[in-house]
């Protein structure tokens, strides 16, 4: 007890070289850089047009990390993210607009419904094997998307109209920016930390050799659920952030497709890297933006995607980020 | 000293075939006991059922007084029982230290290891086996002389009682395998209870105290490496099916 | 009302077996679970669609059935070509492309031709009294057709000599190859059928059913739902698989509510991966 008490006295003290040491690293330096940059753009426009764009990359950027830290670092790919953000938004949408919540508690409620859920469905669905999890979760998605399409249960469920003129979360952009901002970097932050601790090594493990794993005294069954939680709480996160930007939702949002927007983002960024998700979030969705005047996004999206699939297993971020690395240590006269 | 485990009757059935019939035997505490048999007889088989990889259809698993059959594997190696592979298993993406920390990382490895830091814990494991400069490489690049020594400290991490090795040597050249035999020794010298299974029996049989054999899922008899050797029936279940014995 | 049940509920197993043989092979034999497989039948029946203008009578619509016949099955080889066999070291990333060529295929065929759902007349459009129950000639014709494709199949996966590699390769890939079998082809071979399969189910459903841009996602989690009810690696279980699923879904359909019918096979995954994952019939693990 005693030499763990002098661990952590020593890592605090440690920990502003620490910082400074990671700053002037490559990936320090250039994610100070961005993160500032964030924190600027309200400074430089208040559209509420231009900050919804980043405000949608923000929270796309947490619910694809989400979906990385399960499928980089545990090795469990899902196509049921959306579920959870679906459910989350829901929960969230309904109590801002017909209970007067405020977003904090609305939102709160939203995340811990998410992990209620996540609790069952990781319960059923992560005994089964890489391509029935994902069949499994997939299927979960389209199940719930139908359910609350159905008109029979309009009055619990909305309907295929879902849920609209959700009050947002405050009468200013810029206010609804900067919160998804911070929540944005607490969530990366907590993310990124997990998988550098113990519990990141276990999750690895399980990603690498769960035989192996369950032989090396791990309980595996309980880390995947563990695993599971988290990717579904901060999915929740998303969703219940993405309500109250968008200001409505409708059963759409369950769709395999939207747990596979995840999945692409994290792809674009590299997957297991957490950090990459948030690249490929914004570039999905400035791409997204440019492109939506010249022909269906959707249509480009699916041809992007396959050829991300087919020929780029790494992601984008990892060569763009080896150049400007050589570029980086140039600079600093490395 | 004890009984440190009992297995009795154990039998394991796939559709048509009875991989594991009627087994049973004693493991006394501080024993160095191996187990074996030509090809397919049903070792590996046998270490699944005790190491909880497999359910046996009927038989009784007892460690240290304690009922394991059917335990989840987990639970088995933090009761004390660490099993290893035929095929080398390791983290393939994560570096030789991350891969002994897992297993320190255990209920079991975790209690030990805290007192010391589990990291340096982990590195001082990789050390006993003679791979700490190697720490931060990650195993795909290893050699396969090397990889069973990172079997052995993944074991190690575990903080076994009884560890179950399953064909150390397969694959290794001789000096290599002479590298293994040492460690192994160490380990039984400080007091670890080791069964192990070989099909190479060279070193096997120097190794051990006493022998189990066994064919087709049957036990076949057991004693001191120099009379099993030649008991009749062993040679004939190795030599009838053109096996290397000796 | 029974009667009609009885006949629609054949028509649709009669489908669903279709689907079900094509997509229940190429898990069996691959090991792989083609997210594209209702991006076959999808494209199969835009392909039907469009080219039918150009054929005129009774021949015409049967010459443009074969024809979609031809040109589906060569979308299926090149789509293994193209997408499969790269990928197919890593089972996610084979999901994740097959699910990728879907959406695609669902978003060209929305921008080529339009999102509305649309219509193809039958020639086989005669009324026959059947036992007191007046069916559509096509829906008899679908049921007869499926019945002889099965048929068919069956007897070429059991007597035929490529039927034969088809079923070592399916057993065990690695002996197979080294027996001499080309590994690469028979998954080819496979994967063309199963489009094939996909593309006849499309052409003698549509008719009696619609053409519609999201048709294909209805396509693939019937077929899972068939193959994970049958044993995603047995043939005989996804005959059975898609007599059940065809009859259950017009159960719901006629008496419950014909919204609830399209729940219907996603439940039943639901469940069946809860209580039985191995299926009906299954012999591989999934767990």
């Amino acid at each position: 007890m005693k030499s763990r008490v002098k661990n952590l006295n020593a890592k605090i003290k440690e920990f502003p070289n620490y910082l400074k040491d990671w700053i002037k690293s490559f990936k320090g330096g250039l994610t100070v850089f961005c993160v500032i940059g964030l924190f600027l753009i309200p400074l430089i426009t208040t559209s509420p047009y231009f900050l919804g764009i980043f405000m949608l990359s923000m929270i796309y950027a947490i619910f694809s990390a989400s979906w990385d830290l399960l499928a980089g670092f545990v090795g469990k790919v899902s196509f049921g993210q959306a579920i959870f953000f679906g459910l989350s938004g829901y929960i969230v949408g309904s109590l801002l607009k017909f209970n007067n919540y405020i977003w904090w508690s609305a939102l709160i409620i939203g995340i811990t419904f998410s992990v209620l859920i996540g609790l069952i469905i990781g319960g059923i669905t992560l005994r089964l094997k890489g391509p029935y999890l994902a069949l499994g979760t997939m299927v979960i998605g389209i199940i719930l998307q139908k359910v609350f399409a159905l008109y029979q249960l309009k009055p619990i469920l909305y309907g295929d109209q879902g849920i609209s003129g959700i009050p947002p979360l405050s009468s200013s952009s810029v206010v609804t920016y900067y919160v998804i901002l911070i929540l944005m970097i607490i969530s990366f932050i907590i993310m990124i930390k997990i998988t550098k601790i113990n519990l990141g090594t276990i999750f690895r493990s399980i990603r690498d050799d769960e035989t192996g794993a369950e032989a090396s005294g791990i309980n595996t069954v309980k880390y995947k659920i563990i695993a599971f939680i988290i990717s579904s709480c901060f999915a929740g996160l998303a969703g219940g952030l993405f309500v109250m930007y968008n200001r409505a939702i409708n059963p759409l949002v369950f769709q395999p497709l939207y747990s596979f927007y995840a999945l692409v983002m994290a792809a674009l960024g590299g997957i297991a890297t957490i950090s990459g998700s948030a690249l490929g979030a914004f570039i999905f969705v400035f791409l997204g933006e440019i492109v939506r005047d010249l022909a269906d996004p959707l249509f480009i999206f699916s041809i992007i995607l396959i050829l991300i699939v087919r020929f780029a297993s790494e992601g984008i971020l990892r060569s763009a980020l080896e150049r400007l690395r050589d570029f980086w240590d140039i600079l600093i006269g490395r | 000293m004890g009984v440190i485990l009992e297995v009795k009757s154990l039998t394991k059935k796939y559709s048509g075939l009875t991989a594991v019939n009627d087994f049973s035997f004693e493991i006394q505490k501080g024993e160095f006991v191996g187990l074996i048999g030509p090809n397919g007889a049903g070792k590996t088989t046998i270490f699944n059922l005790i190491s909880g990889f497999e359910k046996p259809n009927s038989g009784k698993i007892i460690f240290n007084g304690i009922n394991i059959t059917g335990m989840k594997p987990y639970k088995i190696v933090n009761l004390g029982v660490t099993r290893t592979f035929q095929l080398v298993r390791a983290f393939k993406f994560m570096t030789l230290l991350d891969n002994v920390k897992v297993s320190c990382l255990s209920k079991r490895g975790k209690k030990l290891a805290q007192d010391y830091g589990i990291d340096e814990y982990a590195s001082t494991i990789l050390a006993s086996v003679g791979l700490v400069d190697k720490a931060r490489i990650p195993p795909v690049i290893l050699p396969h002389g090397d990889l069973r020594k990172l079997q052995i400290g993944k074991a190690l991490g575990t903080n076994p009682q009884l560890l179950l090795l399953d064909e150390p040597f397969s694959g290794l050249s001789h000096e290599e395998a002479q590298g293994i035999t040492d460690l192994i020794k160490k380990l039984h010298d400080d007091g670890v209870t080791v069964f192990m299974t070989g099909h190479v029996l060279r070193e096997l049989m120097h190794l051990v105290h006493r022998v189990i054999a066994m064919h087709q899922g049957k036990f076949i008899t057991e004693g001191p490496p120099r009379e099993v050797a030649n008991n009749k029936i062993v040679l004939e279940a190795y030599l009838g099916r053109g096996e290397k014995f000796a | 009302m029974i009667e009609e049940f009885l006949v629609f509920g054949a028509a649709q197993s009669a489908v669903y077996a279709l689907l079900a043989m094509g997509y229940s092979l190429v898990y069996g034999v691959g090991g792989i679970l083609n997210l594209a497989h209702g991006a076959y039948y999808l494209l199969a029946t835009y392909i039907f669609f469009w080219l039918l203008p150009f054929f005129v009578g009774a021949f015409g619509f049967i010459l443009g059935m074969i024809l979609t016949l031809i040109i589906i099955s060569l979308i299926g080889m090149a789509s293994y070509l193209l997408i499969i066999k790269p990928l197919q070291d890593h089972e996610i990333s084979v999901l994740i492309g097959t699910f990728a060529l879907a959406f695609f295929c669902e978003q060209l065929v929305s921008v080529l031709f339009d999102p509305r759902t649309k219509s193809i007349s039958t020639i086989w459009d005669a009324n026959i009294n059947f036992f007191g129950v007046q069916i559509l000639l096509h829906r008899i014709i679908l049921i007869i057709t499926a019945l002889i494709a099965v048929g068919l199949v069956t007897l070429f996966i059991n007597k035929s000599k490529l039927g034969k590699s088809i079923r070592a390769v399916s057993q065990d890939k690695e002996a197979a190859s080294l027996m001499g079998i080309n590994v690469d082809r028979i998954l080819m071979y496979t994967v063309t059928i199963s489009a094939f399969l996909a593309g006849l189910a499309a052409v003698f459903y549509c008719p009696i059913d619609r053409v519609a841009p999201y048709m294909g996602w209805v396509v693939l989690t019937d077929s899972i739902a068939i193959v994970i009810l049958g044993g995603m690696d047995s043939l005989p279980g996804s005959l059975v698989g898609a007599f059940i699923l065809g009859y259950v879904r017009m159960f719901t359909n006629f008496f419950i509510d014909p919204v609830i019918s399209t729940i219907m096979p996603v439940l039943v995954i639901i469940i069946i991966l809860v209580i039985r994952p191995r299926g009906l019939f299954g012999k591989k693990e999934i767990k």
